[in-house]
């Protein structure tokens, strides 16, 4: 009689741990950007980095939009849109966007863009981080800068110090980009790790040369849209 | 009207009661918290730092300390000896005198929208409003009085310790309180009633003019794209027209002086050669009140200012490149810094200026001498 109580209980005990580990139904998710340029963190006002094309670069300001991020489960076809899904990022400025709770699910696959989706960039008059008071709103007729980054360089042909003001935007340079995953359990929180790498604006499929540059002040046109080609291409991804 | 003077009447209430009732003593209220009144496209995530809440009795403080002349060596300045209410809280001097015949180095900068500020000071040496509303009274250049005294004056005074009790629980008086309330009343400087504001809000139409200046104020210049710009909304940023809050982001070196005379500026709080010459961009608001400009005054009018921005940019090591990079015509590579601006445009920028006059914060009684 003893025995069976006590196999009983055995019994409750392995049903109720099995209970524990039933999946919660949502899960925290966050993304967390590392900008880097010469595959080293990224800093402001540091003299200790390289254009790809070689000249020495001063860094003095990198922003960038990252919108409408969907997170897909492609085993089970679980997706969540990110509802109003517009984030700021940026060296020494945010560097984390946090989802909250989410459904759970085994995420596999990301999916965003750079910049910001035609409808959100056809207006200004927006809050959170698509406030025009972010420094990142062209100006009250056209929507919004993209990727911004400014910096300076030492001109290889003439020597002289000289700016180079990257400002892209325009709808046509609205990029997604999807991206695998690894590790995501359902239930759990996750950290999805990203670099940004600051070289690829200037890699590929446009290598740009920036003593060669027409123009080293960049802010549309058809150089814009060669570096919006460049950041769909490795400037954001998984680490 | 800058402020809501939120839950004022429940606490009266609660006193007329307990005065109504027993004849205890009234239960000691706290003081009442009152939140900033502004308008909803000035940005939204800018939390009251937790350690300084804004109250009723923390604000009438400050307003009284602003104004007190105690708080200077020989009782002859105050705070708003040098941030005259009807100049934009500026001085009109091109630098500021302060006791006994000094004299500062640096032009008094403007008050308006503070909270959205950081980094305080032309050199950003402080952090938060709370520690730089005391740093002007120990300056021998400004006020001139050790703090400690500063201290005992308020604290012998017949009125003051009741004022510090309301605002802060307890009758002591001390340098962090007096830097809180300074900074409360600071903090109500609201202005947001210019014509550019009443413009935002739909509620007027700028003239041609204005709205192509303000176009231009907006705008970085790009030739190769027929974009004209005046390349002023680079560094001013937004509907604050103030410099960028995050980090250093809001100091710049727009060009004044050639290398060898350049000032340490933020350098001298960073260490970083980089930001040797930078200065603080200060928000624009009532500009046009509040010459002379620069951190050392030295242009008298907005024209000046704009003919500096216009033909007078000198190269520097650390010449912002958003100026170094800004002109209205296709440059070579040698050409001097020029924008290009034609004297229509020009006057059109200084029209838009104009528009971020703001009649009603120059003259609001609850911004003004509290002894008169």
């Amino acid at each position: 009689m003893k025995n069976i109580a006590y196999l009983f209980l055995a019994f409750v005990l392995i049903f109720s741990s099995c209970s524990e580990e039933e999946i919660p139904a949502q899960m925290t998710v966050e993304l967390n950007f590392e900008n880097t340029l010469n595959g080293k963190p990224l800093q402001l006002n540091s003299e200790t980095f390289t254009l790809p094309s070689g000249e020495p670069f001063i860094a003095k300001k990198l922003k960038y939009y990252i919108s409408n991020v969907v997170l897909t489960d492609t085993q089970s076809g679980a997706i969540y849109n990110v509802p109003n899904s517009y984030h700021l990022l940026g060296e020494d400025f945010k560097s984390t966007v946090e989802l909250g709770m989410i459904p759970s699910a085994n995420y596999d696959q990301i999916t965003f863009s750079i910049g910001v989706d035609a409808e959100a960039n056809a207006k200004t008059d927006q809050t959170g981080d698509l406030d025009p008071n972010n420094d990142m709103a062209w100006n009250w007729n056209s929507g919004y800068k993209f990727v911004v980054l400014e910096g300076e360089f030492t001109h290889k042909t003439t020597g002289e110090r000289t700016g180079l003001v990257l400002h892209i935007g325009r709808n046509q340079n609205y990029k997604t980009v999807t991206q695998s995953l690894t590790g995501i359990r359902a239930g759990r929180a996750a950290q999805i790790q990203l670099k940004t790498v600051v070289d690829q604006l200037f890699l590929s499929p446009n290598a740009l040369n920036a003593s060669e540059l027409p123009s080293t002040t960049i802010m549309g046109g058809e150089l814009a849209d060669k570096i919006g080609e460049n950041y769909a291409n490795g400037f954001i991804t998984i680490e | 009207m800058r402020f809501l003077i939120l839950g004022s009447g429940i606490c009266l209430c609660g006193v007329l009661l307990f005065s109504c009732g027993a004849e205890e003593s009234p239960i000691q209220e706290g003081p009442t918290l009152i939140s900033l009144e502004k308008p909803d496209y000035f940005p939204a995530e800018q939390p009251m730092p937790a350690a300084n809440p804004l109250t009723e009795e923390g604000v009438r403080l400050g307003r009284m300390l602003f104004y007190e002349k105690k708080l200077s060596k020989d009782g002859t300045i105050s705070c708003a000896s040098c941030h005259q209410q009807e100049k934009g809280f500026s001085d009109g001097l091109r630098v500021s005198p302060g006791v006994g015949g000094a004299q500062g180095t640096m032009n008094a900068m403007s008050l308006a929208n503070l909270h959205w500020q950081t980094r305080f000071f032309w050199n950003g040496r402080s952090v938060t409003l709370e520690e730089q509303a005391i740093i002007p009274i120990e300056d021998p250049m400004e006020m001139n009085l050790p703090i400690q005294e500063a201290i005992s004056r308020l604290q012998n005074d017949s009125d003051y310790p009741k004022l510090f009790s309301a605002a802060f629980g307890t009758e002591e008086v001390t340098a962090e309180r007096i830097g809180k309330a300074l900074a409360q009343f600071e903090r109500t400087l609201i202005s947001a009633n210019s014509k550019f504001d009443r413009w935002i809000r739909g509620e007027v139409e700028l003239t041609p003019e204005e709205q192509l200046g303000l176009e231009l104020f907006f705008t970085h210049p790009e030739p190769s794209i027929q974009l004209r710009g005046g390349n002023c909304g680079d560094c001013h940023l937004g509907f604050l027209t103030a410099g960028d809050p995050n980090g250093f982001s809001g100091f710049h070196n727009n060009g004044l002086d050639p290398d060898e005379r350049l000032k340490s500026g933020l350098q001298s709080v960073t260490g970083n050669a980089f930001d040797r010459g930078k200065f603080k961009a200060p928000g624009l608001r009532n500009i046009a009140l509040t010459a002379p400009y620069m951190h050392d005054g030295r242009f008298s009018s907005l024209e000046e200012v704009l003919d500096h921005y216009n033909d007078h940019i000198q190269n520097s090591e650390t010449l912002d490149v958003l100026i170094l990079e800004a002109s209205n015509e296709p440059q070579n590579p040698n050409d001097p810094v020029k924008l290009h601006l034609s004297e229509q445009e020009k006057k059109a920028i200084i029209a838009f200026l104009n528009t971020l006059t703001d009649q009603e914060f120059v003259t609001n009684p609850k911004f003004s001498n509290p002894f008169k």
